[in-house]
């Protein structure tokens, strides 16, 4: 077999922090060559490391401006700008004939969610969306085990991801750019494995926030929430999306869905293995397991070179998408339910 | 003190339990049910009593441990022969019922002990120390989960009878959110599949969502799977500086790693009375009599906990969310109860 062609991909912005790791997955691949384009780090509101020096640091080819990234003529980019910036982002990459995997949410309406998935679909180019969590092996055997029958229908789910303030990157809690808060940012890894477990669409969501978790940051973002969901097979579903681990948390959070089916339950929480401890600064946590942000650049990877469009696609993150807006508007709208 | 004497209507699963702390205290017990009274009688050495009025005539405390949609009904008979009542949870089956019966309690200067056990599990009561002590600031976000084997009773699958997922098993979880939490100002449930014609289904899964007056919202999950599921209960709460939980799958206080023959049930050791939440129940209720102070649980959390599954049910046939009525935990009976 002869060496695949090498593939070019660009990776658009530094301010969603899994840049970080999708450019070190990245950099492992033979047969990859890699850039990045960070204009708008040197205008963010925080500390964080950004743009050239960011890129050098983690030692990959760097370029000022999305004009060079696309000059450069890239088969595919990884987008990982703030949430309300992807759609510019991706209707650009379409225009371009290049494939994109874009970082979750898709965006910060349907709307713009739908036109994204249209322009990809004119161009005729991958649409791939960075949804990691169901990569996990854990995960997938979750899934294997319900979707076996072995333990009857699946009759609800509790989905939890809960995790520290994203206080390192200050966009994460402002509205313009994040959509929301709490309820954009981490409502969406469930309800992509909801709808990976379940294959159905949401059939109406309703949700309840708070802002007394980190109150005294005076944040304009709801900090805590619980989302109900029901879907048209019965099945009921909850996701606590809030950012309740307190700062000084050994690590950043964690997911966790707890299904009950007829004749048993399953609890699966792809974060949760690692060697616990102490040090002099006080609890340590190091991970074990998979490396899932690896194993989902690999399938975009592959699905490039097969020529085909990954999971999980656009449709997928519409729905999830979907999903947040009507917890949005329910929560505004003091809990009503919201009927998709 | 003389001997104490208690009788025990009702010779089902919770009987045995409450008759096993009555004889850790001394007590002298009598028992009178439709059905198994005289198990009990010969297995604990309680005289056996042919009827509930008998029974009431011979006693100092009538201790109700029956289906629930009788609680009510024997709680007032005792009330009315000037007797102290201990009455299973739910109080009775509709908040207007429970009031009723803790005014006749008032009126007749009697005292009403509906028995929440779960206040006495320390698990619990640790949580809401750390949360009255300021451990995690402002609570924030609190989650609670119940799931283990259907019941084989039938009048736990009639919501008319007092049974039903959400009243029987969950409560236990509402009366701790509203312990935690304080009042509730909304609730929202769902459950699958529904209870049709009254008939509640097994397998069955709840979810119940609650704001409560002070925004802190609460997640309350219970299911009742198929028969020989292991019994499951997790509780976290979350505020603006910490978080504290327990999960009883985590719990490795004792675990046996055996090769066992095949077919060997789980083996269950006896519970020591010292560890037994249903002694600890029943020694604060005696000793509250004694004393002439409050128990750790009140009449008026009794009325809360059913007017929250209340609501919760009329949330699921409406649904949409339910505002509870401020009125419900002011109850007048309240302060006459604490200062006797």
């Amino acid at each position: 077999m002869n060496a695949p062609a090498p593939l070019r991909i660009a990776v658009l912005s530094f301010a969603h922090t899994h840049a970080l790791s999708y450019v070190h997955a990245l950099k492992q691949m033979p047969g990859v060559e890699l850039i990045a384009a960070d204009p708008d780090g040197s205008t963010a509101p925080d500390d964080a490391p950004r743009g050239a020096a960011l890129a050098a640091e983690l030692g990959v080819a760097y370029v000022e401006t999305y004009d060079e990234a696309f000059a450069w003529k890239p088969d595919a980019v990884v987008i990982a700008a703030e949430n309300s910036r992807h759609r510019g982002l991706v209707e650009r990459a379409a225009a371009a004939g290049v494939h994109v995997l874009c970082e979750k949410p898709l965006a910060t309406t349907v709307e713009d969610a739908i036109a994204m998935r249209e322009a990809c679909e004119r161009a005729g180019v991958i649409l791939m969306v960075a949804y990691p969590v169901r990569f996990s092996p854990v995960v997938r055997d979750a899934i294997a085990e319900l979707r076996s029958g072995r333990l009857g229908r699946i009759l609800g789910v509790t989905g939890i991801n809960n995790g520290k303030l994203p206080q390192d990157r200050a966009w994460f809690t402002d509205p313009a750019l994040a959509g929301g808060g709490a309820l954009v940012d981490h409502v969406v890894h469930c309800a992509d494995l909801l709808d990976e477990l379940l294959g159905e669409r949401a059939q109406s969501v309703r949700a309840v926030s708070n802002s007394i978790l980190h109150a005294q940051q005076e944040l304009a973002v709801e900090t805590g929430g619980l989302v109900t969901i029901q879907y048209p097979s019965g099945v009921v579903a909850t996701i606590d999306c809030s950012w309740s681990w307190p700062l000084s948390s050994a690590t950043w959070g964690g997911v966790t869905l707890q299904v009950v089916a007829e004749r048993g339950t399953v609890t699966v929480s792809p974060f949760a293995k690692g060697v616990a401890g102490h040090d002099a600064h006080g609890e340590t946590w190091n991970p074990v397991g998979a490396d899932l942000d690896a194993l989902l650049l690999e399938e975009f990877v592959r699905a490039l070179r097969e020529k085909r469009q990954p999971q999980p696609d656009a449709g997928v993150g519409i729905r999830t998408v979907e999903i947040v807006k009507a917890a949005q508007a329910s929560a505004a709208r003091g809990g009503d339910v919201v009927v998709l | 003190m003389s001997t104490l004497k208690v009788g025990l209507i009702g010779a089902g699963g919770i009987s045995r339990v409450h008759a096993d702390a009555w004889r850790a205290l001394g007590a002298q017990g009598y028992v009178t049910s439709l059905a198994g009274a005289e198990e009990i009688a010969e297995e604990y050495g309680f005289e056996l009593v042919t009827d509930v009025d008998a029974l009431i005539e011979l006693v100092d405390i009538v201790d109700i441990v029956t289906p629930s949609s009788t609680h009510a009904d024997f709680a007032l008979r005792a009330i009315r022969r000037g007797r102290d009542v201990i009455c299973e949870k739910p109080l009775a089956a509709t908040a207007e019922a429970a009031t009723e019966v803790t005014q006749a309690a008032a009126d007749a200067g009697v005292r009403l002990f509906p028995a929440h056990v779960v206040r006495y599990m320390d698990e619990y009561a640790q949580i809401k120390a750390g949360i009255e002590a300021g451990r995690i600031g402002t609570l924030a976000v609190q989650r609670f989960s119940r799931a283990g084997s259907a019941p084989q009773t039938p009048w736990f699958f009639s919501e008319r009878a007092g049974g039903g997922v959400i009243r029987d098993l969950m409560i236990h979880d509402i009366d701790q959110a509203v312990w935690f939490a304080g009042p509730v100002a909304s609730v929202y449930a769902v459950q699958n599949p529904p209870t049709v014609d009254d008939r509640v289904p097994a397998p069955v899964t709840a979810h119940v969502v609650l704001t409560h007056r002070n925004g802190v919202i609460s997640h309350l999950h219970a299911s009742w799977v198929a028969p020989g599921m292991p019994f499951r209960t997790s509780v976290e709460a979350a505020g603006s500086e910490g978080r504290l939980r327990y999960d009883s799958a985590e719990d490795n206080a004792l675990r046996t790693d055996a090769v066992v023959p095949e077919g060997d049930t789980d083996y269950l050791p006896p519970m020591s009375p010292e560890e037994s939440p249903y002694y600890a129940e029943i020694a604060d209720f005696v000793a509250a009599l004694r004393d002439g102070r409050e128990a750790r649980v009140s009449p008026a959390d009794g009325i809360q906990a059913v007017a929250v599954a209340e609501a919760a049910y009329a949330s699921i046939a409406g649904g949409a969310p339910v505002d509870l009525p401020t009125t419900v935990s002011h109850s007048p009976v309240d302060a006459e109860e604490a200062a006797r």
